[in-house]
């Protein structure tokens, strides 16, 4: 297990060197790819190595001249990346529009350090899914193949395509396989570890993460299980970024059990699979416009984030819901106080944390936990 | 102790009365059996045009609650209702009022609270835009439609995107207005629009030039007021009065060398980034006045169709009319308000209006100007060598407007330009 577990660890303890160090074996181009919707898939098809931007592993410093302090931690952690010359092994980066801090990042990179190859894509909200809105997206996922393609001196046709989009299935369902294994088997590995093999996804190529999560599957579902004790929570929100492995612990060691969450660097992120069609392009527009889990970034009226929430919670049987809010997201500080209510409304125990680039008091952070799990009573 | 400079405020009284008249129409609007739309972003001239359904342009009523002192009280009541602080402050406005109607609270001002929505109608500039839609969806449930209208990263993007606004505006927006109203969309009233909008665009140009002038005969405030007529009159003859009134006044103040800077005209000549500082116009010039410092230009108050020549009311498709002019047309908004045709903008207004230095307003809880302010900075000082500041607050909550900051950077900003002009 251990063994395993270290593939993972190996990209998540320091993403920049593992994937730095790949590049060099592979002798091939690293395509960095912002959060949360752009298809990696078109990357992979290049024959390139998406990885999706991350939270750094240290202080925001120099990209304070870039940006303002309240800005959220994804944009000021992929800035102060950037001008620090840590994303230089990126070849490539692409960008979206899918808030307003999304779309400061590209052109503060441009004006910085611009890598050899950029697109930006203005994915569109999914309210209607009208023939305009599928029209343009399907185009816009089309110009950023042929700029892969050119950028990668090949063609990506529809059956590279399509074999790109086998490999991301394959993942998305073995991590759904892990998520159903904890969901029925809660705590049976750390939420710390969960989310190290979510991230490491990310992170390195498919085909060899594939590998390993087959592995560790196979581990998790024949070897014993030993019931954990504890109150079982659901995790929810923290858009874009990972939270920070010590407050998953601190959950932990307060007598929680995350048993399941709808995260980014979780469950949000390998959810929908993309149909295998004789038209790829548009198996990925179709995906851009699925509703659920609900996407407070992507804007939807039909549902209703805090209605899916009660749904998961009664379905598990989990006793409350830890809010992980990155902080300054509007999308998920706009929607939140809704959510607050139907769970309310529901009965169902919730509890706030924020998620800044870096938690700047865990003792505060542990006073709410605390009260919280008090809240849910005992063991 | 040099000369003691006086702001010279132009007369514009005749707003309060056209605005009062625009918030009065939109809350007698039920009472005459009619529709009521409630739109963020550009989108709202489509149900304005449309018979039986009054609009509400959702950025106007910051303005006014800014501007009368009755943001606090919504402001307060969005945070009682559990609005997190950092989301925009036009958020927390309609999101505070909707709090009071749900509520019943009680308001010290009735004007406050307008009369609740048939159709809301998001048109997503802002990405933000679309998530105040969404909350007062949640909790009135009325017909929501959105629009998505990117800002461009360059010129080259402009004709596609306009053609993605132009389908969904067709394919969704007109449907759904003429859905709620019962109506069908007018197109000779959106030419009507179109035609008295451009005349009184026309004078609003000549009004402009008087900020070439050196000393200049108004400041960015006075204009700042009087954007109102532009939307709340928009296509009505008020608002080509009230032009021609500014204009008379301010070809008397250059017939008769009277200056907005009393007694001899401004020492320092500024640009103005981002929202005007709504509730606070007051507080900010007090603190550049002393100094004979004055906002002359801003991106935001030009955004308001500075090519009038360039409106066609007699365009063969009115309906993309309106998207042309906001994306590939000269002043194209969609690339001017994001970062990356920003700086052209920025520089285009500093070489007409002799700018000497750059004040960025960046309100901490709306980014859409925020987008890339110190790169623009950055990029400016090197070429023209004229400095900026970025000044940090918010344009309506008082909770984030801290002066003394807001005083130390003006200051600091004056003295680079002295030190530069010796
Ligand atoms: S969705 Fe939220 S966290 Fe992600 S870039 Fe936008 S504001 Fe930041
Ligand atoms: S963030 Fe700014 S531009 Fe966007 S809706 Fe809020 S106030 Fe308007």
């Amino acid at each position: 297990m251990e063994e395993i577990m270290k593939g993972f660890v190996k990209y998540t303890s320091d993403p920049y060197s593992a994937i730095e160090e790949w590049k060099e074996k592979n002798q091939k181009k690293v395509i960095g790819i912002f959060p949360m919707w752009l298809p990696e898939e078109i990357a992979h098809a290049a024959g390139m190595l998406p990885v999706v931007m991350w939270r750094s592993n240290e202080a925001i410093t120099w990209g304070y001249a870039h940006v303002p302090p309240y800005n959220c931690p994804m944009n000021k952690s992929v800035v102060d990346d950037a001008v620090k010359g840590k994303l230089k092994f990126m070849d490539g980066m692409v960008f979206l529009r899918e808030c307003l801090q999304s779309q400061e990042v590209p052109f503060i990179i441009e004006n910085n350090m611009p890598p050899a190859f950029e697109e930006y894509l203005y994915m569109p909200p999914i309210y209607h899914a009208s023939n305009a809105d599928l029209e343009f997206t399907r185009g816009e996922l089309e110009r950023l193949r042929k700029s892969l393609g050119e950028f990668g001196g090949e063609e990506i046709t529809d059956e590279k395509l399509n074999e790109s989009i086998r490999i991301y299935n394959k993942n998305r369902s073995l991590l759904r396989r892990l998520y159903d294994i904890r969901r029925k088997k809660p705590g049976i590995m750390p939420a710390r570890d969960i989310l190290k093999v979510v991230w490491s996804s990310m992170l390195m190529l498919k085909e060899d993460h594939n590998k390993l999560l087959e592995a560790l599957i196979s581990r998790l579902e024949n070897n014993g299980y030993e019931p954990v004790k504890g109150k079982k929570v659901f995790l929810s929100g923290c858009l874009c970024i990972h939270p920070q492995v010590e407050l998953l612990d601190m959950i932990e060691d307060l007598g929680m059990i995350p048993v399941d969450d709808d995260i980014y660097v979780g469950y949000r992120y390998f959810a929908n699979d993309a149909e295998i069609t004789d038209d790829p392009i548009g198996a990925l527009t179709e995906r851009h416009f699925i509703k659920t889990p609900v996407d407070p970034a992507r804007g939807e009226v039909e549902v209703n984030w805090g209605k899916e929430l009660v749904d998961k919670v009664k379905r598990l049987n989990a006793d409350g819901i830890v809010t992980l809010m990155t902080k300054y997201c509007p999308p998920h500080l706009c929607y939140y106080p809704d959510v607050k209510t139907v769970l309310a409304d529901a009965g169902i125990p919730e509890v706030l944390v924020e998620i800044e680039h870096e938690i700047i008091s865990y003792e505060g952070v542990k006073t709410r936990l605390q009260s919280f799990k008090e809240m849910l009573g005992g063991v | 102790m040099g000369t003691e400079y006086k702001i010279n405020k132009l007369d514009t009284s005749g707003v309060g009365p056209l605005v009062d008249k625009h918030w009065n129409e939109l809350r007698e609007a039920k009472d005459k059996g009619m529709k009521i739309a409630w739109c963020s972003g550009p989108m709202f001239i489509y149900p304005y045009a449309t018979p039986n359904i009054a609009s509400h342009f959702m950025a106007g009523y910051a303005a006014y609650c800014g501007g009368r002192g009755m943001a606090d009280e919504v402001l307060e009541a969005a945070e009682r209702f559990g609005e997190m602080r950092d989301t925009c402050s036009y958020h927390r406005l309609h999101t505070g009022m909707a709090a009071m109607i749900m509520n019943d609270w009680p308001v010290s001002n009735p004007q406050v609270i307008l009369p609740t929505p048939d159709l809301l109608i998001g048109g997503r500039f802002c990405t933000e835009m679309s998530h105040y839609m969404e909350a007062i969806h949640r909790r009135f449930g009325m017909k929501t439609v959105t629009i998505e209208l990117p800002s461009a990263r360059s010129r080259d993007d402009l004709p596609r995107l306009e053609k993605f606004v132009t389908n969904q505006v067709k394919e969704t927006l007109i449907p759904a207005i003429e859905e709620v109203s019962g109506s069908k969309f007018d197109e000779e009233n959106m030419r009507n629009i179109f035609r008295s909008w451009k005349e009184a665009c026309i004078i609003r140009n000549k009004c402009w030039e008087f900020f070439k002038r050196k000393p200049s005969s108004w400041t960015l405030w006075d204009y700042g007021v009087s954007i109102a007529p532009i939307f709340y009159a928009m296509g009505k003859p008020e608002s080509l009065e009230y032009y021609q009134d500014l204009l008379k006044q301010l070809e008397e103040r250059a017939e008769k060398n009277i200056y907005a800077v009393h007694p001899d005209g401004e020492k320092y000549r500024l640009y103005w980034d981002g929202w005007l500082p709504w509730s606070f116009l007051g507080k900010v010039i007090r603190i550049m006045i002393p100094y004979g410092a004055i906002p002359i230009a801003g991106r935001y108050p030009w955004e308001f169709f500075s090519h009038p020549d360039d409106i066609d009311p007699e365009a063969d498709d009115i309906i993309h009319e309106w998207i042309r002019l906001i994306y590939t047309s000269p002043n194209t908004l969609s690339y001017y308000d994001g970062p990356w045709g920003g700086q052209d903008k920025i520089e285009e207004l500093i070489e007409t209006y002799s700018i000497d230095g750059m004040l960025f307003f960046s309100s901490k809880t709306c980014r859409m100007w925020n987008l890339g302010q110190q790169e623009i900075i950055d990029n400016i000082e090197k070429k023209y060598g004229i400095p900026g500041v970025v000044i940090d607050g918010d344009m309506i909550d008082s909770t984030m407007f801290a002066e003394d900051q807001m005083r130390t950077r003006i200051e600091a900003l004056l003295e680079t330009i002295d030190a530069r002009r010796k």
